[in-house]
């Protein structure tokens, strides 16, 4: 199973949730500002209606007053009786604040004002026979002011102005209907939105809950994937190492077996040169008896065959297998080193400096060159050999390249870094070249003017040792400048148990 | 101890160089003894117990070993001949081959070989030790059969 199989489009699901969640909060809005405004809407509504109410009462007032007027009026033309004049006059005075009320109820509404303006009219136009009428009654004239009575009833004033006040009611009813079905509408507008927010709402949380649950199917699913891969890993890696050690193993005993074969046959050619070279002699020897006995014998040619020829190519042969000797040992050496088993201690690096020190006292003392320790290096534990090792092949290559004409001078500083411990020795001698700094670290590899004995051999077998040691060695340097070689290593070693 | 049968020197060297070069300088360390001259393990073990002439059956023996060989490893044959109960137990064994390696000699050692020389690449030396062993051959005592004896 891949991982890809089971990916999911992150970019795709987020926009998806985000627009969802989006989605149900507009919902929300939308709800509650529909709820807002249907309550305001329903305030006016009512507040509208009431208005009307107002409107009608007024009315009613004013038509009760008239009718009180009316009344008064009547009864006064009737009985002469004073009472009866007095409610004329009290009627008479509320009709005018009355229609003033409605003219300002009605401000708003052009048809009302015109309405109010016509029953204005008539009441004023009434009012000055219903005045005269009493004022005649009042002042003895009584049968001119029934005249004055009965050309008003002929008139039908009153059956007018009712008729005139119904217009009105008839008109704020209207008002009235066109408003309460507004309100209903408004309120219908309300449930439709708060029935599709909710639609919405129910919608979006079913979208989200579907996605959400394929989402976690298929983290669900991935993490199980991980989880083989992981498990899978373990094993990878657990075969590599086992792969890898069982690689190394035979690079070692590869080395081990290849080393000791070529040794072999190079104990042939040593012998049988070092054979060669006495047999040699002996021809020598004859050659200077017939030289010295019986001179016209000799040959030029066989003289300095015996006398150089030979020894010559024994001279080569012998060294040539001396250096082979050295290869086959330093390659048999490096296998070795890889199968010792390391065994971890407490090291005091002073005490195991100055033991460095003190092992190559008589070539510092010979050349003359200071060896400084810096006082109290970090404390390791580590393989005392190995470490041993490693820094004695470096103080010794330190005193080995030394420039000629300077006092020579080796430091060693110390510091901890975390969980490493790091170690420098620097020299001020001849250094090595930039192009080199990894080189010199090759088996056979040298770097420089050739003028020192050694086989390119010492700073491999170094380094392989820093490795085993889960420690790493690198050197800085300017050519004529001296060298710094750093050596990284574990604070503290832990042997891997080898299978 | 008589010691009046010569002792036989075997020596079990799969190269040819070898064991002229050793035979040699054995010589010239001034020991005439019969060298007998095996290339491979089995050849080697079947003249040891078998032979009509070899030492199982014919005097007291001496086998310089080389632990390379194509048949078999030298301690094989190291193993069988200091086995409870074979005739040559106590018979000397010198180890001679390239391996310096501790391990191996230590084995060579508990498995009851008697001298452990390895050989120098570096010639001198190597005629040196063989010379000694020369030497050495002439004045060690090697212990009769218990055949040889009777």
């Amino acid at each position: 199973m891949s991982l890809k199989h089971v990916a999911v489009p992150d970019a795709w699901f987020n926009r998806l949730v985000i627009g969802g969640v989006a989605l149900g909060f507009l919902a929300l809005l939308a709800t509650g500002l529909a709820a807002y405004q249907s309550v305001r809407e329903n305030q006016f509504h009512s507040s509208r209606v009431n208005h009307s109410i107002k409107v009608e009462q007024a009315i009613a007032d004013f038509l009760a007053a008239r009718d009180r007027a009316e009344l008064g009026r009547r009864g006064y033309l009737l009985t002469g009786i004073a009472a009866h004049a007095e409610t004329y006059y009290d009627a008479r005075k509320r009709l005018f604040p009355l229609l003033a009320r409605i003219r300002d109820l009605t401000r708003d509404n052009p048809r009302q004002q015109a309405n109010v303006a016509r029953l204005s009219a008539l009441t004023q136009s009434d009012l000055p026979f219903m005045d005269r009428s009493v004022a005649l009654v009042r002042s003895g004239r009584r049968d001119e002011g029934v005249r004055l009575f009965r050309d008003s009833v002929g008139r039908r004033a009153i059956t007018v102005l009712r008729a005139q006040a119904a217009v009105m009611i008839n008109e704020e009813d209207r008002l009235l209907a066109i408003r309460d079905a507004a309100t209903a509408g408004s309120i219908r507008l309300f449930y439709v939105t708060v029935a599709a927010a909710g639609a919405m709402l129910l919608l979006v949380g079913a979208g989200s809950i579907w996605v959400i649950t394929g989402y976690t199917r298929s983290l669900a699913a991935s993490r199980d994937v991980l989880r083989l891969l992981n498990t899978d890993l373990e094993g990878a890696v657990r075969e590599r190492t086992t792969d890898l050690q069982r690689a190394n193993d035979e690079i070692q005993r590869f080395a081990y077996i290849v080393s000791h074969d070529l040794r072999s046959p190079l104990v042939n050619v040593m012998g049988f040169t070092s054979e060669l070279e006495s047999a040699a002699q002996r021809l020598r020897a004859m050659m200077d008896k017939v030289d010295a006995e019986a001179p016209h014998l000799a040959d030029k040619d066989a003289r300095i065959a015996a006398n150089e020829d030979l020894p010559e190519a024994i001279r080569f042969i012998r060294t040539s297998t001396e250096k082979m000797d050295r290869l086959i040992n330093a390659i048999l050496r490096l296998s070795r080193e890889g199968r010792r088993q390391i065994t971890p201690e407490k090291l005091d690096m002073n005490a195991v400096f100055r033991g460095i020190a003190d092992t190559h006292r008589h070539q510092l003392d010979e050349k003359e060159v200071d060896f400084s320790i810096a006082s109290r290096l970090p404390s390791i534990v580590s393989d005392r050999l190995a470490i041993e090792q490693i820094l004695g092949n470096i103080v010794e290559n330190a005193i080995k390249y030394m420039l000629p004409g300077r006092r020579g001078r080796i430091e060693i500083r110390g510091r901890i870094e975390g969980a490493r411990a790091i170690f420098e020795i620097a020299d001020n001698g001849r250094g090595v070249e930039a192009r080199d700094h990894e080189r010199i670290f090759d088996l056979f590899r040298r770097s420089g003017v050739q003028d020192q004995p050694g086989e390119g051999i010492g700073l491999a077998h170094t380094r392989a040792l820093a490795y085993r040691l889960s420690g790493t060695i690198s050197v800085d340097s300017e050519l004529g400048r001296g060298a710094t070689f750093r050596i990284n290593l574990p604070v503290i070693l832990v042997v891997e148990q080898e299978a | 101890m008589n010691n009046h049968q010569p002792v036989n020197i075997i020596m079990i060297e799969d190269d040819e160089g070898h064991a002229r070069l050793i035979e040699k300088n054995i010589r010239r360390a001034g020991i005439s003894n019969d060298i007998h001259h095996f290339r491979d393990g089995t050849s080697a073990l079947e003249y040891l117990h078998e032979a009509p002439d070899g030492p199982t059956h014919n005097g007291p023996a001496l086998i310089l070993l080389d632990l390379n060989l194509p048949d078999m490893t030298g301690t094989d044959i190291l193993t069988r001949i200091k086995a409870d109960g074979n005739p040559l137990k106590r018979t000397p064994v010198v180890v001679l081959t390239t391996t310096d390696d501790k391990i191996e000699i230590q084995r060579c050692y508990d498995l009851g070989c008697n001298v452990y020389i390895t050989k120098p690449v570096n010639y001198e030396s190597f005629a040196d030790a063989i010379r000694q062993l020369g030497l050495f051959l002439s004045v060690i005592q090697v212990p009769d059969l218990p055949e040889a004896n009777g």
